[in-house]
């Protein structure tokens, strides 16, 4: 039993890049491809449009990647964004200054997300459950409110903003990396995101290890809140309107690209790179398929044979090592 | 040995004395570990045979190769004759191969009829019998003399009575070699008595029987032959009749008792903890003091109420009545917060369950408990993670290739070197150990002995909880023994002998018959 010669760190953290690699190339593939295949893939219009179709997935998959790495689910994001823009479009036809409005509607996500935190904390009950209920009543909530129609948004300035670029690149994508580079040092350089790992793990051996637990999840809930309600204000920024049935099933999309970014449903595997880049794949092939004239359906079966491969290699290299 | 034709219809009526099962260069290597070194052993029809050895000696991976639940590295097993790969369960099960283990493996939500017959369920035309089921399984239970309804739910049975149905289900399987792991550590006596009027009855009808038990007594009641194992390797196989307990004891470890039990007194220095009265679930009015530089041990079975306690003190569960004392200061441990602030820290019972995130870094598990230490503002110092982790690893010479290795993929021994350096890197006042060698082998055993004096020269005070006693008797200073939840008694340092303080943890006399531990 002696002191082994510490050789040079491999293995984990560099699996890790190297999925994160295997991803990019992947998405790097498809685009030549696609650039080949079609005429009108690699215009800029096109790539702005792509761009800004994944960006609003992109950041939901990160906050939801927080709640699967704690070993939980997050169901209801698509219902928050939803909900979100009923709530963002009324207050800026109430009169309500455009940043304030974003602010009070940043706070219902956190709420939301305390909320989701107490029903697990508190109540005990299981996340599909309580995020399940969430996201049925939010939708009812926000109809009730609107009387089931479309709310208008009277401010150009408000709707420019999703429209607009800057440097060439979408605003919509640059609320991706807004959101990515502080989730990514959250994640991955404070302490906070190792409790986020060590719950996932085994909340136990963190409780007794001195985590607070219950701080932990209620952290994980309130960040996927916060990070639907911020898309919803994109949402409703980009269509103009605050509609409580918009963003339907984005939920799975969201839980697809963490998943395929390798994020293990089992918690405690995951980072803030994998998620984004599984949206942007989702995002692409959903745009191709569209110029390649694919049947929409056929876009649906695609997706699912893709998260079935991907996280088939994922577990094969996992276990292979 | 000699080789019949396999017998269709699995009963078992092999002529006694014949080898049933035979282990030839057997052998199983974990990453990081040898776990069973080559055995050669033949069991014989019709035979109880007990294995013994310490934790970690290799009994548990004997079994689970036996059962298929593991596949072996290397080695044969001849059953009646012929090779058997024993690569699943369910081709022991077939073989007639079956296990009771320690831990109840059952359904706790079925009946205990539904239980009996799991897998097998008697059925007509798709639809369960189950009026007939349960009336069989009731034949079953009455005619092996268990006074057990066979109607209820099994989780509302004591553990000792679940463990009774796990032994009877085991019966009805046309079984031919039945082991037993430990099958008394939850039993009350009068269970392990009609547990044992079991045993003997299922030898005369030729079945042979793996008795696996930390309870000398047991082996001698029960066994024909015994098998010693220890640190993976079968030290010898004697005839019950021709052997003794010290000599067994001496097989099982091979060194004088003061070359494993490092142990230096230190004078006791002020007060760290005092509990009064203290009670909460799972054990009551329990007072003990625990002083710097001392070593109080907490000796009883499994289920005694001494990991309650220390969990209570702990803040993991909350105190009922009574009072904690912390350095002469009445204190209330609401968190687990609460206690590490004061400093007291808890290398748990369980390291796969209570100790240890096996499916992150080595150095992720070792600094969980001090990431605000090594973080300045929001951000976590890298340099000083990896050197923390570093540290620790070089120190208590953690076997691993690196810190980021998963904590899975180390051995027992090893992981228990992190449940326990992840408190050495935060420091404390009050260590408290819960079973800190189950499954940890001999020499790590000593370096952890070793290093409960380095933390008692420094300073701090240790609470060590275990079940064997051998090991609480030597490091102890103040040795208390629990019963069912009540501390029964106190001894100084090597002044009562292990019979004594056994009888006061089983306490057989008076025990109510029927009650649960």
């Amino acid at each position: 039993m002696s002191t082994e010669a510490i050789p040079a760190e491999r293995p984990k953290r560099n699996y890790n890049a190297l999925f994160g690699l295997t991803l990019l190339a992947l998405l790097v593939l498809l685009w030549v491809i696609l650039s080949v295949a079609t005429p009108s893939f690699a215009s800029a219009n096109n790539i702005s449009n792509l761009l800004r179709q994944g960006s609003m997935i992109a950041i939901l998959a990160v906050g939801q990647t927080f709640v699967i790495i704690t070993g939980g689910i997050d169901l209801s994001v698509g219902a928050v964004v939803g909900f979100a823009t009923v709530i963002v479009a009324m207050l800026i036809n109430a009169g309500v200054p455009i940043y304030l409005a974003i602010l009070i509607t940043l706070l219902v996500g956190v709420a939301i997300g305390m909320f989701h935190g107490f029903g697990i904390v508190k109540m005990g009950l299981p996340p599909f459950i309580i995020t399940l209920a969430t996201l049925t009543s939010l939708r009812g909530i926000g109809l009730l409110m609107t009387n089931g129609n479309s709310i208008s948004i009277n401010n150009d300035a408000f709707q420019l903003f999703s429209r607009s670029s800057f440097l060439g690149v979408p605003n919509l994508f640059w609320m991706v990396i807004l959101v990515g580079i502080p989730a990514y040092i959250f994640l991955h350089h404070s302490r906070w995101g190792r409790y986020l790992f060590s719950v996932g793990s085994n909340a136990e051996a963190s409780r007794l290890s001195g985590v607070n637990v219950q701080r932990t999840i209620y952290m994980a809930y309130t960040l996927s809140g916060l990070c639907a309600a911020f898309v919803g204000v994109l949402l409703a920024s980009r269509i103009g309107i605050g509609n409580p049935t918009q963003a339907e099933g984005w939920e799975l999309q969201a839980i697809a690209s963490s998943v395929i970014g390798g994020t293990s449903l089992f918690g405690a595997v995951g980072s803030v790179h994998g998620p984004l880049l599984g949206a942007f794949i989702l995002a692409t092939i959903n745009n191709g398929a569209n110029l390649l004239n694919v049947n929409a359906f056929w876009q649906r079966i695609i997706t699912g044979v893709l998260i079935i491969v991907i996280v088939y290699f994922d577990g094969l290299r996992r276990r292979g090592k | 040995m000699t080789s019949t034709a396999q017998e269709l219809h699995p009963a078992p009526t092999l002529e006694p004395g014949r080898t049933i099962l035979e282990l030839k260069g057997l052998e199983k290597r974990y990453p990081g570990t040898h776990a069973l070194k080559p055995i050669d052993l033949a069991f014989k029809a019709s035979e109880i045979h007990a294995i013994v050895g310490e934790n970690g000696a290799g009994k548990s991976t004997l079994i689970k190769l036996l059962t298929g639940v593991m596949p072996r590295t290397s080695g044969d097993v001849i059953w009646e004759g012929k090779p058997a790969a024993l690569a699943t369960p369910h081709e022991a099960m077939a073989l007639g191969i079956n296990a009771v283990h320690q831990e109840v493996v059952l359904c706790r939500h079925l009946t205990v009829a539904a239980n009996m017959f799991l897998g097998e369920e008697d059925s007509r035309f798709g639809i369960l019998q189950q009026r007939a089921m349960v009336r069989e399984a009731q034949k079953i239970i009455d005619d092996l003399g268990f006074d057990l309804p066979a109607h209820v739910v099994l989780g509302d049975l004591t553990i000792g009575q679940q463990q009774l149905i796990a032994a009877a289900r085991a019966t009805v399987r046309g079984t031919k070699f039945l082991i037993f792991d430990e099958p008394t550590a939850y039993l009350t006596r009068k269970e392990a008595d009609q547990l044992f009027t079991l045993i003997r009855r299922l030898k005369g009808e030729g079945v042979t029987i793996i008795y696996i038990s930390h309870r000398m007594e047991e082996v001698f009641e029960l066994a024909d032959r015994v098998s010693v194992l220890r640190d993976g390797t079968l030290v010898g196989t004697r005839n019950i009749a021709e052997t003794n307990d010290a000599e067994l004891v001496k097989m099982m470890i091979n060194r004088s008792i003061e070359q494993v039990y490092h142990k230096e007194h230190f004078t006791p220095g002020a007060t760290l903890l005092e509990a009064r009265n203290l009670s909460g679930k799972g054990f009551e009015n329990v007072s003990m003091t625990v002083r710097a530089g001392e070593i109080v041990g907490l000796y009883g079975l499994i289920g005694a109420g001494r990991s309650e306690f220390v969990t209570t003190l702990y803040g993991r569960h909350r105190k009922s009545a009574g009072q904690i004392l912390w350095e002469g200061k009445q204190v209330q441990v609401n968190s687990e917060h609460d206690a590490i602030k004061l400093g007291m820290a808890l290398a748990p019972e369980s390291r796969r369950d209570q100790g240890l995130c096996l499916n992150l870094p080595v150095g992720l598990n070792l600094n969980l408990p001090i990431y605000k230490r090594i973080s300045s503002n929001l951000l976590i110092s890298s340099a000083q993670e990896k050197a923390e982790a570093d540290r620790q690893i070089a120190n208590l010479r953690i076997k691993t290739p690196t810190r980021n290795a998963l904590a899975s993929s180390l051995s027992g021994g090893n992981q228990q070197k992190i449940v326990i350096g992840k408190w050495l890197a935060h420091g404390a006042k009050l260590f408290i150990f819960d079973e800190p060698t189950v499954g940890v082998d001999v020499g790590t055993k000593a370096e952890i002995y070793r290093l409960f004096s380095a933390l008692l020269s420094n300073g701090a005070g240790i609470i060590l909880i275990s079940s064997y006693l051998p090991e609480v008797y030597e490091l102890a200073d103040t040795l208390h023994v629990f019963r069912r939840g009540k501390l029964v008694a106190t001894h100084g340092f090597h002044t009562a002998d292990h019979e004594e303080i056994l009888t006061q943890a089983l306490a057989e006399k008076q025990e109510k018959p029927g009650g649960q531990i």
